[in-house]
């Protein structure tokens, strides 16, 4: 049945689908994990970096990318769409910023992704974005946001959110672990990222990117050393926590 | 067609044209060059066995030279290379043959350069237990057979966001009295192309088989769903097959990176 309501977009099936709105979002599937944890005074992007192939320059493959000075967003899915979405959120960041002499909060530049997003599952001819964002940045009012948007136009705030491939994973890890006291100090919610990643992530820290944003200041993405330094006090935090299960059963 | 006056029946002409006509045209232009063109597409299209990678052909019918008690036989990329690196890793196999076949959807003749992904089949049996084997099954032998699917294939009263991918499902016949290692598959789900044929010859020739099939949500090589394989290690065709599995997870991460720097489109 599927096949005869995908062909063009603005065409809902009998039972109220929009089927290629549903393909766009299998489309963000293919992309690599990205979690993004919103904490009391900082907030976290965390992703899974893509293998690059030798000849490839490395800083050229990238997951997250700020759109403003005091907002950023991580995306997964296709590579091409999500460039377009943020030339336009970038342009739309300082358009903004020009006219109304304000920078952009966090909520209008999700608002603004996210209806240009749903125009594109309105018109004939073309296909929606097959990419699903997270968006983090701080207000004006110092308050830490965080937004996830997809394919279909949706937008809503999340405390912590994954996106891409095994986000159930990772989320329903997010759902059993991000506590109080998860987030009580910054370090504690850079560590619930990188935890919530290497439960999916094959190579362990390597393979992941790590950016975190702290109230009036600027996008800080870490380098390779710390997250590695992240990465061997987590495990250290695990087999010590192991130690003491089995020393409690013994 | 028309009775003349001695009582012979001829074919009239006739511009109307009637079935008859129309089918007797078509025997009338073949000709010789179209059965000949035929004839090597027939021959092109045949399945060959092959003595390892040469081009001398497996005279002796593979069965009653490899006798076997196990029969494993993996379809698809992420199946072969689960295969390959846990089971075909812990001990030496030996190929021994392959079946090479061509036809027009294959994009490729060149058929030398072996690789998960092309479109036929190598038999290997291991050195160590030659009763161990992928070939054709006489009886006394047990059939296993992995292979994954996309989830959007798999039907389910469910909603389709609430199912954990990947996982696996098994699929057996009668005679089979080992209960399979997962659940089984649901109706009013069904199995496709060569595992489906594997498992309905066995099914009637009364073969113990079994089927392990993986819903996943991304069907090129992925180390997640070759692991969604691992408790097929656990049943009773794998026993004692299995010998490294730190080794083979570290063999299986290699091939996925080898395949993974490829495509740019997804990020």
């Amino acid at each position: 049945m599927a096949s005869r309501y995908d062909r063009a977009i603005t065409v809902f099936s009998p039972d109220g689908h929009l089927f290629q709105v549903e393909y766009a979002q299998e489309a963000v599937k293919k992309g690599s994990t990205a979690v993004g944890i919103r904490g009391t005074n900082i907030v976290v992007l965390g992703v899974e970096k893509k293998s690059v192939a030798k000849l490839q320059d490395e800083r050229t493959v990238r997951k997250i990318c700020a759109l403003d000075d005091h907002v950023c967003m991580a995306f997964a899915g296709l590579t091409a769409d999500a460039r377009v979405v943020i030339n336009r959120a970038r342009v739309e960041c300082q358009s903004h910023k020009l006219t109304v002499e304000d920078p952009v909060t966090v909520e209008y530049i999700t608002r603004f992704i996210a209806t240009l997003k749903q125009k594109y599952t309105q018109s004939n001819g073309r296909r929606p974005f097959g990419i699903s964002a997270l968006i983090v940045g701080f207000d004006d009012d110092g308050i830490p946001r965080l937004y996830q948007t997809d394919p279909s136009g949706t937008y809503h705030a999340w405390k912590a959110n994954a996106i891409g491939r095994s986000a159930k994973t990772v989320r329903e890890f997010l759902e059993k672990n991000y506590t109080e006291d998860a987030i009580a100090n910054d370090n504690e919610a850079i560590k619930l990222a990188i935890r919530a990643l290497l439960e999916v992530v094959q190579s362990g820290g390597k393979n992941i990117e790590l950016a975190i944003i702290r109230r009036n200041q600027p996008l800080k993405m870490f380098s390779a050393k710390e997250i590695e330094l992240q990465v061997t006090a987590i495990e250290k935090e695990k087999e010590e926590a192991e130690k003491k299960k089995s020393k409690k059963t013994v | 067609m028309a009775a003349t006056f001695f009582g012979e029946v001829v074919k009239a002409p006739c511009r109307a044209g009637t079935e008859d006509e129309e089918e007797e045209d078509e025997e009338r232009t073949e000709t010789p060059e179209d059965r000949e063109v035929r004839r090597q597409l027939a021959r092109k299209r045949e399945v060959r066995l092959l003595r390892r990678q040469t081009k001398t052909s497996l005279e002796v019918s593979l069965l009653e030279k490899y006798p076997c008690s196990k029969f494993i036989i993996a379809v698809g990329n992420n199946a072969v290379a689960f295969l390959s690196s846990f089971v075909m890793n812990s001990g030496a196999w030996e190929e021994v043959g392959c079946a090479k076949l061509w036809n027009e959807w294959c994009r490729t003749t060149d058929t030398a350069h072996l690789s998960p992904a092309e479109a036929f089949c190598v038999f290997y049996h291991l050195k160590s237990n030659p009763s161990v084997f992928g070939s054709c099954p006489k009886k006394n032998v047990q059939v296993t057979v992995l292979t994954s699917r996309h989830v959007t294939d798999y039907r389910t009263s469910e909603s389709p966001g609430s199912l954990r991918c990947p996982f696996l499902r098994a699929l057996k016949t009668q005679t089979l009295k080992e209960p399979p290692c997962c659940p089984l598959l649901e109706q009013p789900n069904i199995v496709h192309d060569l595992p489906a044929a594997v498992l309905s010859y066995c099914q009637v020739w009364k073969l113990p088989a079994v089927l392990y099939l993986c819903y996943t949500d991304v069907m090129k090589l992925d180390l997640v769903t070759m692991e969604a394989f691992k408790p097929v290690l656990s049943s009773r065709s794998f026993k004692g097959l299995v010998k490294n599995i730190p080794q083979s997870t570290e063999i299986l991460k290699k091939l996925v990176t080898a395949e993974e720097i490829q495509s740019n489109i997804y990020t």
